[in-house]
């Protein structure tokens, strides 16, 4: 019987790829695509809670928002990245270090 | 209409002000030509002011959570709110004078900083994780936004790409996090969670993944105050930022993200114990954890601080030290732990705007945020020079300047707490900041310049600048009030 | 074949297409194939929503994230590299280390959730969702409904400032 462990695990999987993302790109466009996969990550995780133990649909009224902000940030992110590339013609991060941490 | 809306929809005026003035703002930027930049100008600042004059009245009203346990309004929440609107309103009086801002429509600028406004309010008052998340999300949005103002600015537009993905990331792990405590609970609601929490029969099996689940959050809150290992963004972010928006964020979200923090560990993660103090559920010890967070943060800033040549840069390492000293008042966990979070928040406002202030003024007159340009500023602005030792000073925490009081407060609450050897780390980590800032005051005063020309600050900068050290300079003779407010601001509604 | 069979044997289809697609979306050299791979990643999601029975958000999964998300990305993709050079590479640093952090913390999330004991509110069976859906939009959840069209509209604002170009 596929139950609440099955989602999780799946959950679990794309939560960390996402972070593996996120750490060894240098893009920026792929390092936003490493934030979606962990935003989707938390997500199933709040529409498996919510059948399987929470009883209600707080989880998926949750997954809703958490869709809302996502969408937005990849826009800024976005209009972000476009008007950098026109400043550096490039989206390369380690070009992106006229400021020295 | 469901009744009970209604009845929190009067308690909500601020906020309705607040979004009223966004939407207006908006429009008129629209419609008005020539007037754009007066009309929003004026729009922000009263619409600003009215939503503060409408936060002192709800200071009488009863405690209780609106809006089905969303948001509460307790003294800690009407605190926050009247702070962090006084914050937006000095910052929206810097703008306009900026040079930095000048080539660009400030249009925008205000309507962004009336949203992020509006988030921060929400997010200090917060009692659901539903309401933590969007909120924060809707502050650090606009942020990023604030940030890359300046589209044609290399190190701007840089500096909010990088805000944005480390910032995006951060509150991904902090969502995980809480749909693992979702989890767990049942309920996004904090006060479920701590109901749920405190019930646990075997809270050993829990242990686990209540430890990571709260570590994740941990690490969204912690991005948000420039807390160590979460800080990396703080000194890219504040360089390449238009100033006024390095000064608005080095305050303003950040007390919000302490508002958040403090809520979430005394409401969400600890019941009342014996006299003032909290204790945490047996399960997971959080003091040791967020006490490490906080000698760390406070030391890293500091050592970072002492070979910054450029001023907004040394400033951002001097924030996220005055961050791990904020920390320390939190991690206590009494109440005078949280009047020090307190006190030290109104001194910092403060000392940080108006050193941020002189910043600016500088870089409007000569154009520079370099150390070695500063030197002898004295012969050239007197009246520049002298209140930014002040607010130096009061950084470095001599008394009787402001400064003083908000260390004072939260070392007693250490030791108070039998933690004396954290305030005695404390009180080492600012003496060697004493260092940096000194470093900056002789720069100013004592080293001879090749420059001689006379620098005169503009009039409403200088108003400004005066708005910022009468309260630095003056605040103890006001100590009673201030007292009285901030210890009458530290109840927490905890819900029954 | 039963039933039960057959829907075991989509969920772990999908569960495969998900994670995998996810993986292509890691460790692929191009960038498109990233793009891609996320498409599938997204769609993977979507039907694991379905068979959560969460119908109104499988729905709005495909909508926003694979009509818009997936779009502006491709879109961010396209229109920041030459297009006569479609050998988009991107460069990848500190692999193995990074690679150890992950299964390390793939391992920790595991182990945490097999040991957790979590909730039991009562398993909720699968029935349409949108009618109650709207109706805790507006009830329970009405602030932060309106809080979020907000935060939209300041979103919209900011981005297109943001691009928007020079000449006022």
């Amino acid at each position: 019987m596929i139950g609440l462990t099955h989602y999780l695990v799946i959950s679990a999987a794309l939560f960390s790829l996402g972070i593996m993302c996120v750490l060894t790109r240098k893009n920026a466009v792929s390092v936003l695509m490493g934030i979606e996969l962990i935003l989707n990550s938390a997500n199933l995780n709040l529409v498996a809670f919510s059948r399987f133990t929470s009883g209600n649909l707080d989880g998926q009224v949750f997954a809703v928002f958490t869709i809302i902000v996502a969408a937005a940030e990849v826009a800024v992110a976005l209009a972000i990245v476009l008007s950098m590339y026109r400043m550096l013609r490039s989206v390369n991060l380690d070009r992106a270090d006229t400021l020295k941490g | 209409m469901d009744p009970k809306i209604i009845a929190d929809l009067h308690k909500f005026y601020p906020e309705i002000v607040i979004t009223g003035t966004f939407l207006l703002v908006i429009v008129a930027d629209l419609v008005f030509g020539r007037l754009r930049r007066a009309v929003t100008f004026a729009l922000t600042v009263l619409g600003l002011a009215a939503a503060f004059a409408l936060t002192l009245p709800l200071f009488a009203a009863a405690p209780g959570t609106m809006f089905s346990d969303m948001v509460a309004l307790d003294p800690m929440a009407l605190f926050f709110k009247a702070f962090l609107i006084l914050a937006s309103l000095l910052v929206v009086l810097a703008a306009p004078g900026s040079r930095e801002l000048s080539g660009s429509g400030l249009g925008e600028f205000y309507a962004l900083l009336l949203g992020v406004t509006l988030g921060m309010i929400l997010l200090a008052s917060s009692t659901d994780l539903l309401m933590l998340f969007l909120s924060l999300e809707m502050v650090s949005v606009g942020s990023y936004i604030m940030v890359g103002y300046l589209r044609n600015d290399r190190q701007s537009n840089e500096a909010s790409l990088k805000y944005l993905l480390f910032g995006a990331v951060s509150t991904g792990v902090m969502l995980y996090g809480i749909t693992l405590l979702f989890g767990i609970t049942g309920s996004t609601k904090l006060i479920v969670v701590r109901h749920a929490l405190a019930g646990a029969a075997t809270p050993g099996e829990n242990s686990l993944i209540l430890l990571v689940s709260t570590l994740f959050i941990l690490a969204g809150l912690g991005f948000k105050i420039a807390a160590v290992p979460f800080h990396f963004w703080c000194p890219d972010v504040y360089t390449g930022a238009p100033t006024p928006v390095t000064a608005f964020l080095s305050v303003a979200p950040k007390a919000a993200g302490f508002a958040i923090l403090v809520r979430f560990f005394f409401t969400g993660l600890s019941q009342a114990g014996q006299g003032l103090t909290w204790i945490t559920f047996a399960s997971i010890n959080w003091m040791p954890i967020v006490m490490v967070l906080s000698i760390v943060t406070m030391t890293f800033g500091n050592i970072a601080a002492l070979r910054q040549e450029n001023m907004k840069r040394l400033l951002a390492y001097s924030s996220i030290a005055h961050a791990g000293y904020i920390l320390m008042g939190a991690v206590v966990l009494t109440s005078d732990g949280l009047q020090a979070v307190l006190v030290y928040l109104i001194t910092y406002l403060f000392m940080n705007l108006g050193a941020f202030m002189i910043v600016i003024e500088i870089y409007n007159r000569t154009g520079s945020f370099e150390l070695k340009d500063y030197r002898g500023f004295y012969r050239r602005s007197p009246f520049l020079s002298v209140s930014m030792s002040v607010f130096l000073l009061s950084l470095m925490g001599i008394p009787p300047l402001a400064g003083f009081f908000g260390k004072l407060y939260v070392f007693a609450a250490a030791v108070n707490r039998d933690l004396a050897w954290f305030a005695v780390i404390g009180a080492l980590n600012s003496v060697v900041a004493v260092y940096y800032y000194a470093r900056v005051m002789k720069t100013m005063v004592i080293d001879g310049g090749d420059e001689t020309s006379p620098v005169h600050a503009s009039w409403d900068s200088t108003a400004l600048i005066w708005v910022m050290l009468i309260p630095t300079v003056g605040l103890m003779l006001f100590w009673d009030q201030v007292q009285k407010i901030t210890s009458g601001s530290v109840g927490l509604f905890l819900g029954n | 074949m039963n039933a039960n069979l057959v829907s075991q044997i989509l969920f772990y289809f999908f569960a495969v297409l998900t994670v995998g697609s996810a993986a292509v979306v890691v460790f692929s050299r191009s960038l498109i194939y990233s793009i891609f791979g996320l498409l599938f990643t997204f769609f993977g999601v979507a039907a694991l929503y379905v068979f959560l029975g969460a119908d109104f958000l499988a729905a709005t999964q495909m909508v926003i994230y694979v009509g818009g998300v997936l779009v502006l990305l491709l879109f961010g993709v396209m229109l920041t590299h030459k297009l006569y050079n479609l050998d988009l590479k991107t460069e990848t640093f500190q692999f193995v280390p990074a690679l150890l952090l992950i299964v390390a913390v793939f391992g920790v999330l595991l182990l945490a959730m097999t040991r957790a004991t979590w909730f039991s509110g009562g398993v909720r069976p699968p029935e349409p969702t949108t009618a109650e859906i709207g109706k805790m939009f507006m009830r329970e959840y009405i602030l932060p409904f309106e809080v979020a069209s907000v935060f939209l509209l300041v979103a919209l604002i900011g981005a297109a400032m943001i691009v928007r170009r020079r000449a006022q």
